[in-house]
């Protein structure tokens, strides 16, 4: 079988943009993009809110410099400068781009993008199309992606990478709707799987499927990850199921309530109030829970998102998703009551360690998106600034990808190799002896790093939460895929994903308590300030006898000195 | 009236999912199980389902990937409706069941069965390509990312709402066209086909709305509505249609395809007898050699069962008929007007 130049896992913003770009740089090439669900439904659908660029549309005084300097704020300073640089000043460029090919932008009165203030900006630089900024930019994506004939092998799960020492030969995967196991011979591969924040499962605002498979594949093939245990929290997560309210509720003039009918955001960021950057937000909800000034009921505490001043007219044009959602999902209706939140696992910081153009340390293997971490976001990242990283790494990793497909011929995969993946697939529908249930070990997963690598952390809580961790990974040796059919097995997905969440939360965890400090999301009750002198530092992770062996990568520095972060 | 307000005071109650099952591997034709479980108040269908995968059979195989009402995934037939099953409460879909506590769960309409609740997408996919459902910007590529478009409110909100479709496929299930004829256009492209259509940054208009007018295109559907019923994004689907075919007219006229050509006949036989006649209906609008080789055997078979109807008796000039013979005229001498506006002529 004829390699192909590029292999692209995930087919949301960065997967797409990356196959958009390398077909453009060369449309010679033989590109495929390997999805596990149909690309229009990746998790780059959910982004509501927007991205941010200094287009100066809104305000004329905006600057490419101001957004490079709150990006590293909110990044608490953990950021690559010189990436950051590079996100902020692609962005007015790949806005527009997406313009011109149809994204269907919200527009000002002067018909230009729109925008709108978002946390942690100091100007208003979000462009947006109402709450639905993440579904009309997939789309326009995948469209992009029909018309320029990109070869697509939806629903594909991807298993493992094949490696040739420092080289990878392409990567082995799971043909769900037929069940085969086939290789994907390639000079290349780029994983854009997005990130691994479902690991938190119930107290997630992430799809299903964000299982942080490619994190997993490439961790698992030898290739370090890097600042893994900050995990953002949103701070308005829907009280019963985890779901999102878009920040643009509060961009838009939402106020954060509590049981006393305090607007309490006045406590903790008196100038910026409900719109201080996430980690800020995230704890200042947690504090008045834990505080006791939260409302009750049985699915836990929460405090209120009041949108009932904006009016009906204002909620119904600019979050009409939201209130569906709210509707749906908690029987609220937000023009005439407040909205239940509470915080939830949102955004995953850490990824794949890649350079500015989203190469690893293996030889053709590249990352981008969520599943990457470059770092643009370093322990804190701001909203809006998601969806642009996906969007400007993709590109970049794509157009990277391209140049270097031309320089290599790699082995093939053998036949041995592929029967391997199958005979280990098989295994999980026939263990030997007890067997354990996939649902039991994912729930007490997510409970275990909610309660111990949650949004406040401590050495003898995480410390447990290891511990609870590899046992967990004990107790998955024996997990029994029920479902023992060839096609479409989404049982045997399930196992799958969990055995990539599994490997993934030891390094979250890890991480958590070797970080004494308190930094950006990462929030240790035992050691409650940052301290640069010794944690000015990236954390960096490579498999070493089944377990995370950390490492440490200097922060790229630049214009900007080390700062106290206040709001 | 008494059971319902006993359900409303309960806060759970004992449900049975019948659900489609089908996989090729071991089945030669589908059947339903019965799950039965007890559910509390609040509860989606997905989440009804994903409780029966983890404790009760772990084989039951259906699509669900955001949850939240956005990727479209986790559409299916809930009590003989397409819908998503994660925003849909199963308290409510009890009210409709036409057996008491039973929820019946079937895969999508009009699409290949893979297994269980699961259809192939590809053909939904093919058609999107094959009728250009993309912007063809004109912007030239290499030019991409200078400077914007400028859009005012009004264009926008010409294409806002039909951005909001996710392709979940709710509509192409229910589409009573696509029941008879696989190879129809689609609901969801012909909404995509509108949106690229109105957006001013797109230049591919004439090409698309070429291809739109071409057999199995839209002047197939027979505006039942059902696509634009079961939108869970409620866009107003036929409004799209409606568009095409308005804008078809203008720029093409009525001549394209046997259903524009059907049309026609309908009001050139309205205009002229003040009825429909049926018996060559079929030739005005296919031809005469389309009939003879399709209908004739057909029509040959009803006379020999007797199942011709009796030929048609001349309506009589009555004053309504009159009258509303004016109406029309002055009707379609204003759309003429319109027509001639919209080409200058």
């Amino acid at each position: 079988m004829k390699p192909f130049d590029i292999v692209i896992v995930g087919g949301g913003g960065a997967g797409l943009y990356a196959a958009m770009e390398a077909m453009k740089a060369n449309p010679g090439l033989n590109i495929a993009v390997l999805s596990k669900i149909y690309p229009n439904r990746s998790h780059t659908s959910a982004a509501q809110g927007g991205a941010n660029a200094a287009l100066a549309n809104k305000a004329k005084d905006d600057t490419v410099e101001m957004h490079i300097f709150d990006t590293i704020k909110g990044s608490d300073y953990l950021a690559d400068q010189d990436a950051v640089e590079v996100l902020c000043s692609e962005a007015p460029k790949i806005i527009r781009e997406l313009e011109n090919m149809g994204t269907p932008w919200s527009r000002l009165d002067d018909k230009t993008i729109a925008q709108r203030p978002f946390g942690g900006a100091g100007r208003p630089r979000c462009c947006y199309c109402a709450d639905k900024t993440g579904h009309t930019i997939l789309q326009t994506l995948y469209e992009q992606c029909l018309r320029r004939g990109v070869i697509f092998f939806n629903e594909y799960f991807a298993l493992d990478l094949c490696v040739d020492g420092s080289r990878s030969r392409g990567l082995i995967a799971l043909n769900i709707k037929t069940g085969k196991v086939e290789a994907f011979p390639a000079k290349t591969v780029v994983f854009a799987t997005g990130g691994y924040a479902k690991m938190y499962w119930n107290r997630s605002s992430n799809a299903a499927g964000n299982t942080g498979d490619g994190q997993a594949i490439a961790y698992r093939a030898g290739i370090p990850l890097k600042d893994m245990e900050f995990v953002q929290f949103h701070p308005t997560g829907l009280r019963k199921s985890g779901l999102l309210v878009t920040e643009g509720a509060r961009g838009e003039g939402g106020y954060l309530v509590n049981a006393l009918g305090e607007r309490f955001m006045s406590r903790y960021a008196p100038e910026k109030m409900e719109l201080g950057p996430r980690d800020l937000v995230s704890r200042s909800l947690e504090t008045e829970i834990l505080q006791d000034r939260g409302f009750d009921s049985p699915a836990g505490k929460y405090l209120h998102l009041d949108l009932r001043h904006l009016g009906a007219e204002l909620i119904l044009s600019r979050l009409p998703q939201i209130r569906e959602m709210c509707m749906y999902f908690e029987g609220v209706d937000p023009i005439e009551e407040p909205i239940p939140v509470r915080p939830t696992a949102h955004y995953s910081m850490g990824g794949i360690d890649t350079d500015n153009y989203g190469r690893t340390v293996m030889e053709g293997v590249y990352a981008a998106g969520e599943c990457g971490c470059v770092s643009v976001h370093g322990a804190n990242r701001l909203g809006g600034n998601s969806l642009l990283d996906i969007l400007v790494f993709g590109r970049i990793a794509g157009r990277a990808a391209a140049e270097e497909a031309g320089r290599f011929d790699p082995s093939p995969i053998s036949e041995s190799e592929v029967t391997a993946k199958e005979q280990e697939i098989r295994s999980f529908m026939s263990p030997s002896g007890h067997y354990e249930r996939y649902g039991s070990l994912r729930e007490d997963l997510g409970h275990t790093l909610g309660l111990n690598v949650g949004i406040y952390r401590e050495a003898s809580k995480i410390r447990q939460g290891v511990e609870e961790i590899v046992i967990l990974k004990e107790r998955f040796s024996h997990v029994r895929v029920f479902d023992s059919g060839d096609i479409y097995n989404t049982n045997l997905l399930q196992v799958l994903e969990l055995r990539n969440m599994l490997d993934l939360a030891e390094t979250v965890a890890a991480g958590a308590l070797v970080r004494e400090e308190s930094r950006g999301s990462h929030t240790r009750t035992d050691f409650p300030t940052r301290d640069d002198v010794n944690w000015h530092k990236h954390t960096t992770y490579t498999l070493e006898d089944g377990h995370p062996r950390l490492g440490f990568k200097p922060v790229v520095m630049g214009r900007y000195e080390l700062q106290e972060r206040t709001y | 009236m008494s059971d319902s307000v006993i359900h409303q005071k309960e806060e759970s109650r004992e449900v049975t999912f019948r659900v489609h099952r089908f996989n090729p591997q071991v089945d030669s034709k589908p059947y339903f199980d019965d799950y039965k479980i007890r559910l509390e108040k609040g509860i989606t269908v997905l989440r009804a389902l994903n409780y029966i995968k983890e404790h009760v059979d772990a084989s039951l195989t259906f699509r669900a990937f955001c949850q939240a009402g956005i990727c479209g995934s986790c559409a299916m037939r809930i009590n003989n409706m397409s819908k998503l099953a994660c925003t849909t409460q199963v308290w409510d879909e009890l009210a409709k069941s036409r057996e008491p506590d039973v929820i019946k769960v079937e895969p999508l309409r009009n699409l290949p069965l893979i297994k269980d609740l699961v259809v192939e997408m590809d053909p939904l996919v093919e058609k999107m390509k094959g009728y250009s459902n993309w912007v063809e910007s004109r912007i030239p590529e290499d030019e991409w990312g200078r400077k914007e478009f400028l859009v005012s409110e009004e264009e926008f909100l010409k294409y806002d709402k039909a951005t909001d479709c996710i392709l979940c496929a709710s509509c192409v299930s229910e589409c009573t066209i696509l029941r008879a004829n696989k190879e129809y256009v689609s609901p969801a492209v012909l909404l995509k086909s509108y949106r690229m259509n109105v957006d001013g940054r797109d230049s591919f208009h004439e090409q698309r709305l070429a291809g739109l007018v071409k057999d199995h295109g839209v002047w197939d559907c027979t505006h039942c509505y059902r696509c634009q019923e079961s939108c869970v994004k409620h866009i107003p689907i036929m409004d799209a249609i409606h568009g095409i075919r308005e804008d078809a007219i203008a720029e093409r006229g009525t001549r394209d395809t046997s259903g524009a050509r059907h049309a026609e006949a309908f009001m050139e036989d309205i205009e002229k007898k003040g009825k429909l006649v049926e018996a060559t209906l079929p030739i005005r609008t296919n031809g005469v050699v389309w009939t003879m080789k399709n209908l004739l055997p057909m029509a040959f078979k009803m006379v020999l069962k007797g199942r011709t109807p009796p030929p048609p008796q001349l309506v009589k000039s009555t004053k309504d008929i009159e009258k509303f013979r004016e109406e029309f005229k002055e009707m379609t001498g204003h759309v003429a007007k319109d027509h001639a506006k919209k080409t200058g002529e």
